[in-house]
């Protein structure tokens, strides 16, 4: 017998029955992440990785539901972490809609992936979204890590032109959002972001570290002192700009804070500073997800969200034989040959996070290894990239000890993701709000039996 | 079928209709030809043209101008054609025109402008509509923007930008400008949001913890450079092919002569700038071969600090035989039998500041091995500091004692902050500074107290925005002059995307900028700067969007000439034609037909221009050719194209939006594919598949606007080489558009964007310009200011400093509106 909607509270569907059944236990009333029975020793890490313009979905979506699906061709390359993962149908981000703004489909996927919140449509003035799961994650670990958080990606934000159907390109560019009204940068060159995990490199002495660290303190205190003085002279709108900024500066006041208590302990880096951005797909991801891997194994951050390209990306895919731009091509209008070409590139995408999840499989953390102890969302904020749908979303939840896996949950229709989102900062012990974007409560499957 | 007129009397209430009571006879339009099958306007349930007689009355009450004495006034015009949608009850598109005082129109321009703006452009009333004709629609259209003008000059709105940081480009210029050091670090930084096509606008650049980060590590990279810190150990850094166009550096494939930095008869290799930190010995290490095929090479060699030319390039033997071309393309062997010469060793050259300082033998073969990368390690050695642009920029006094340090340092970092902040500067800005002085000092001496001092400045807000304070005692709401110093940024930051000069400044401090003919000196003279290089970056790279050619991939099945030396070329050409119109003062006219471009022999054989050798760009005329101008530049062309083929719609789009100011609006979702064989099986041209584009209204009322744009350009393929002929047969590229226009191929489709929509060109650019020199993106209250430019433009045929001085004093630039109550 099948169930085709989610892990059932036995009490519903005795209801539904309308008799008292003696009912066997079923796979799907098994909750899907465990309640904090055994809290993992080493910190939680979460990682939130996205593809754009959405996937060919029937090639994508397991044909059965509950344990041992048959993984889908697309998604092949997870098979060896069957019981690492759950593959989770039927999650909906409405506020991805119009909802009368018209076009902007893929401004208001990148918006909401992480927000659930409907984005302003304007071009420049004004952006305003909501903040997103991996900030808000970012908020509580931050305290405990040098780094809040790190946005990576692997496409640089669009250079010229307009981005979206009057949206900003602020939407497209990012999925981390600090605040309403701060997107926050998605760093692409990877020098860059190992600089920023682990300095210039200038010293490795613990005490030229310190007095480094001693002297940006004096210069963050010195730059709080200015905004103090210029805040009187400016109007509301500008206040707005000096509060992001002071805001900033404290977060960065906090970093040092935390490398000061752990300068006797900091960790040297395990890989040698990248030189420069590799022109290859395929590199420059490997690449990434070493940075990305580094810097949860140092415990730099705990909260890294990865964009394996922008939203609406059209860049093509040489390395597989796809000339055509990615965004072009999922406008496939059922032609074959065009469909065949996106399911390519969905592929090297999941084969690209299989090297993650490989990579965090075999680097010990504490008494497992990184994967055990983290927690990873993979997926798109569009489903037919076609059609621009943001319902039955294709999302696949990846981690350790927290996730009994091995199980394809189909949720019923317009479930809010947001949901999903909820649940894995509950799990991830971050004291999240009541309601985050359009969630309704945690997922279904989670509140038991 | 319904007629429109008949319909409009058939629901006439009350009065007998409004028609027979204007004083002119009704216009009827072509109807047969302005209405398609089904095709009829419907609007939100009945609509029913009610006269309201208050507004008739209000119209013929309206004093209007002599010019409209025999035509209908404004109110009737509106009453006539628009009220029809856009009444009180239907409010289409949310524009309600029923009971519009025009007596007033200030109090309306919000919606004013946009009626302007749709019944100039002929978009409104929409086709199957009735439409007054052309004399009675010029005349509406003048009267109204002669009378949102006055408005606006009674009661100027120069609107109010956000507090703006310097984006990426700003922040590397200032750094260079300031500290006369150029080592471009606004790389480091995160890249900027852009919007309204430009990535300086205050809105959208925001700040977030990273950000913070890289400017602080950027400050402590600066000022270890910029004062040369001894102090500072060894570092190494390498330069890959790739990453090169970044570095500021050219990328060529080999065979070619790589830079004007490297040797006439050199092939491959490259050039970059590099700063040396201090005065030492340095390694140059290059990398060439891959695989089994590693080699490097090196030399240790003494160097003194300051930025120099890095060259690294193979040499090839003089005497060549006349015939091999420089490119090399496989493919038509030369005349003659013809082999290439067994080639003797190559040399590796490399080069510092344009003198070499070692030649290797890199060992015979025909292939010159491929270039890795050129490391460089160092100083080792080093014997101080030595005499730097940088450090003379900084250090305006030496200490003659240890007595004299401190008060030396006060000049310093007060010459340093004043210029960093852009205006006069007091003790309370400079006494944090030497705090941080003090701190260096005690660590390690005079200089290393100012790279201290120097970290902190690079990090104040006052450096990182720019700032405009609103004067005290105004109320909320009131409009302002800039002060001058003020109006010195706006001024830098928009013709050399950096701070201003010493010059500016001083005029500043003087109080003088704002006389007029002051400013029309300085405008000139720093047009004339090479700074104004910017404008062609950092303007013309965005408005054009060639800073998307960086990303383009043209497939290299369906364009196997494309390469990255084309690539380069296409981005010179367009680079050194904005600049001769720029530097040469032309007419902005000209950057869609000019009689010349810039070629090298690569961009030449492209094009098919021939008597075009070597590798170098320079002008060279065109007899009437079908170059000539933006539209027949390869940037352009490839930008606007897919990786395997050319984009009718796409073209026509970007003439719309960047040319003519006129977006189209975005598709709507569910746009079926262009089917790309007929019944038969037959391959059509895409001028057949796109016929659905007319066929079906609903995409015609875009379409036909867009798509004869890009059919006119069609003989220019995906990466803007000539074709008469596509794969299904012959190229027709004619275009019409739906006022009738008609034009054949780029020439014609130039003439009519110089003739009949020469305004809206001028206008859009002007808009774009503005948007770019303030920062925000342009408001309804700015359009009077965009027609005051381009009017006065017109007395000198629209040259750039003409539009430019426009511009810088215009109401928005020179004016301010303090923050709202």
């Amino acid at each position: 017998m099948i169930i085709k909607k989610e892990s059932l509270a036995r009490r519903s569907f005795l209801r539904g029955a309308g008799a008292v059944l003696a009912l066997p236990f079923l796979d799907a009333m098994v909750p899907a992440l465990g309640r904090g029975s055994s809290v993992p020793k080493q910190p939680l890490r979460l990682g939130f990785v996205y593809v754009p313009n959405g996937i060919i979905m029937d090639r994508w979506t397991p044909a059965t539901e509950g344990a041992g699906f048959e993984f889908a061709p697309t998604m092949k390359a997870l098979e060896p972490f069957r019981d690492r993962l759950l593959v989770l149908s039927g999650l909906a981000q409405v506020n991805g809609r119009a909802l009368g703004d018209g076009a902007g489909d893929h401004a208001r996927a990148g918006a909401t992936w992480l927000t659930g919140v409907h984005p302003k449509k304007t071009e420049g003035a004004d952006i305003h979204s909501g903040v997103s799961a991996d900030q808000i994650a970012a908020r509580t670990f931050g305290q405990n890590t040098q780094l809040a958080s790190m946005e990576i990606g692997l496409e640089e934000p669009t250079l010229a032109g307009d981005c979206d159907s009057g949206y900003s390109c602020a939407y497209t560019n990012t999925i981390s959002w600090r605040s309403p009204t701060t997107p926050l940068p998605v760093e692409v060159n990877p020098r860059n972001v190992f600089e920023r995990l682990f300095g210039d490199g200038t010293s490795n002495d613990p005490a030229a570290r310190l007095a480094s660290l001693k002297e940006q303190r004096s210069i963050l205190d010195y730059v709080t002192g200015d905004i103090g003085r210029l805040e009187s002279s400016l109007g509301p709108a500008d206040r707005n700009k000096l509060a992001e900024y002071l805001d900033a500066i404290r977060d960065v006041e906090r970093r040092i804070q935390k490398a000061e208590e752990q300068n006797a302990d900091t960790k040297l880096p395990l890989m040698a500073r990248p030189a420069s951005t590799p022109e290859e797909f395929g590199d420059h991801a490997r690449l990434m997800m070493d940075l990305m891997t580094i810097a949860w194994q140092t415990n730099m951050t705990r909260v890294v969200s990865f964009m394996m390209a922008r939203e609406g990306s059209n860049r093509s895919y040489r390395s597989i034989g796809v000339t055509d731009g990615h965004h072009s091509v999922t406008h496939h209008m059922h032609d074959p040959v065009k469909i065949e070409k996106v399911v390519k590139i969905n592929h090297l995408h999941v084969e690209t996070f299989a090297y993650l999840l490989n990579k965090l499989r075999t680097t010990p953390d504490g008494d497992g290894s990184l994967l055990d102890h983290s927690l990873i969302l993979y997926g798109s904020s569009i489903s037919d990239g076609n059609a621009h749908t943001h319902h039955d979303l294709p999302l696949v939840l990846a981690g350790g000890g927290q996730v009994r896996g091995g199980r394809h949950i189909r949720y019923p229709k317009e479930t809010p993701m947001n949901n999903l989102l909820l649940t894995m900062l509950d799990r991830a012990g971050v004291p999240a709000p009541e309601k985050l974007g359009d969630s309704t409560g945690e997922l279904q499957l989670l509140a038991g039996v | 079928m319904v007629r429109p007129e008949t319909a409009v009397l058939r629901r006439t209430r009350g009065a007998t209709t409004l028609m027979s009571r204007t004083p002119r006879k009704l216009i009827s339009p072509p109807i047969s030809s302005n209405i398609r099958t089904g095709h009829f306007h419907r609007v939100e349930g009945h609509t029913i043209l009610r006269v309201g007689l208050s507004a008739f009355a209000a119209a013929t009450a309206l004093v209007v101008p002599c010019a409209l004495a025999q035509s209908p006034g404004p109110a009737a015009l509106v009453n006539q054609y628009c009220v029809f949608c856009h009444s009180e009850k239907t409010k289409t598109a949310g524009v309600v025109l029923e009971g519009m005082d025009f007596s007033n129109p200030g109090a309306n321009a919000q919606v004013l402008e946009k009626v302007l703006r749709k019944v100039r452009t002929g978009e409104m009333p929409p086709a199957g509509m009735p439409r007054p004709d052309k004399p009675a629609a010029a005349a509406f259209t003048t009267w109204l923007a002669d009378a949102l003008d006055a408005a606006a000059a009674a009661h100027p709105n120069p609107g109010r930008p956000a507090l703006h940081r310097l984006n990426r480009a700003e922040y590397s210029n200032a750094i260079r400008d300031l500290l006369a050091l150029d080592v471009k670090p606004g790389d480091m930084l995160p890249v900027d949001d852009s919007g309204y096509g430009f990535d300086n606008i205050a809105d959208v650049l925001s700040i977030s913890p990273a950000l913070i980060e890289r400017y602080m590590a950027a400050a402590r990279m600066i000022s270890r450079l910029a004062v040369g810190d001894p102090g500072a150990g060894v570092s190494e850094e390498e330069f890959v092919p790739a990453q090169l166009r970044r570095a500021g550096g050219e990328r060529k494939q080999r065979n070619e002569r790589a830079s004007d930095d490297l040797p006439f008869d050199s092939a491959g290799g490259m050039s970059f700038a590099y700063y040396f930190p201090l005065d030492g010995e340095y390694l140059i290490r290059v990398n060439t071969g891959g695989g089994e095929n590693r080699r490097k090479f090196e030399v240790r060699l003494p160097v003194k600090a300051g930025q120099r030319i890095v060259g690294a390039t193979f040499l090839r033997e003089s005497a060549k035989p006349e015939m091999e071309s420089p490119g090399g393309r496989g493919g038509a062997p030369a005349a003659g039998d013809h082999k290439a010469p067994a080639a003797p060793p190559a040399e590796l050259d490399v080069r510092l500041d344009g003198l070499s300082v070692k030649r290797f033998e890199v060992g015979g073969g025909a292939a010159l091995p491929a270039f890795r990368g050129v490391v460089i390690s160092g100083p080792y050695n080093n014997t101080g500091s030595g005499d730097t642009a940088s450090r003379e920029k900084i250090f305006v006094c030496r200490p003659a004692s240890a007595r004299d340090q401190r008060s030396c340092a006060h000049t310093i970092l007060g010459t340093l902050a004043g210029r960093a902040f852009r205006r006069p500067v007091t003790e309370a800005d400079i006494e944090p500074l030497m705090a941080f002085y003090d701190d260096g000092r005690r660590e390690s001496g005079f200089d290393f107290g100012i790279e201290k001092a120097l970290r902190a400045l690079l990090v104040a807000p006052d450096f990182l925005f720019r700032i405009e304070r609103d004067p005290q005692g105004l109320a909320p709401g009131a409009v302002y002059r800039l002060g001058d110093f003020e109006l010195a940024a706006r001024l830098s930051f928009f013709l050399w995307s950096s701070v201003p000069d010493a010059r500016l400044l001083d005029l500043a401090k003087q109080g003088k900028l704002h006389d007029a003919a002051v400013m029309r000196q300085q405008v000139e003279r720093m047009l004339e700067d090479g700074r104004s290089q910017a404008l062609v970056d950092n303007f013309a790279g965005q408005w054009l969007y060639l800073r998307n050619l960086a990303v383009a991939r043209p497939d290299p099945d369906a364009f196997p000439e494309f390469d990255e030396n084309l690539r380069d070329a296409f981005l010179e050409e367009t680079d050194l034609f904005f600049q001769s119109i720029l530097r040469e003062d032309r007419s902005v006219l000209d950057l869609l037909n000019a009689d010349y471009t810039y070629l090298n022999q690569r961009l030449a054989e492209h094009y098919g221009v021939p008597n075009v050798y070597g590798s170098q760009f320079r002008r060279v005329a065109l007899n009437g050719s079908e170059r000539g101008g933006l539209l027949g530049q390869g940037s352009i062309l490839t930008v606007t194209s897919y990786p395997d083929r050319t984009s009718v719609v796409q073209r026509g789009k970007w003439i719309l939006a960047t040319l003519l100011g006129a977006p189209p609006p975005p598709p709507p979702p569910d746009v079926p594919e262009l089917k790309p064989h007929d019944k038969d099986g037959r391959l059509l041209t895409l001028r057949e598949q796109m016929e659905q584009h007319r066929a079906n209204a609903v995409c015609a009322s875009c379409h036909s606007r867009m798509d004869p744009l890009g059919f006119a350009l069609e003989n220019y393929d995906g990466v803007g080489k000539w074709r008469v002929k596509d794969a299904a047969g012959p190229i027709d590229p004619s275009g019409k558009l739906p006022d009738g226009t008609l034009f054949q191929g780029p020439a014609g489709l130039k003439q009519t964007l110089l003739t009949a929509r020469r305004d809206e060109f001028v206008s859009a650019l002007t808009a774009k310009l503005l948007t770019y020199s303030l920062g925000r993106g342009l408001e309804y209250y700015d359009m009077p200011a965009v027609r005051q430019i381009v009017r006065e433009a017109a007395g000198s045929n629209y040259r750039v400093s003409a539009l430019i001085a426009g511009i810088v004093n215009s109401t928005p630039f020179q004016m301010r509106r303090t923050r709202e109550p």
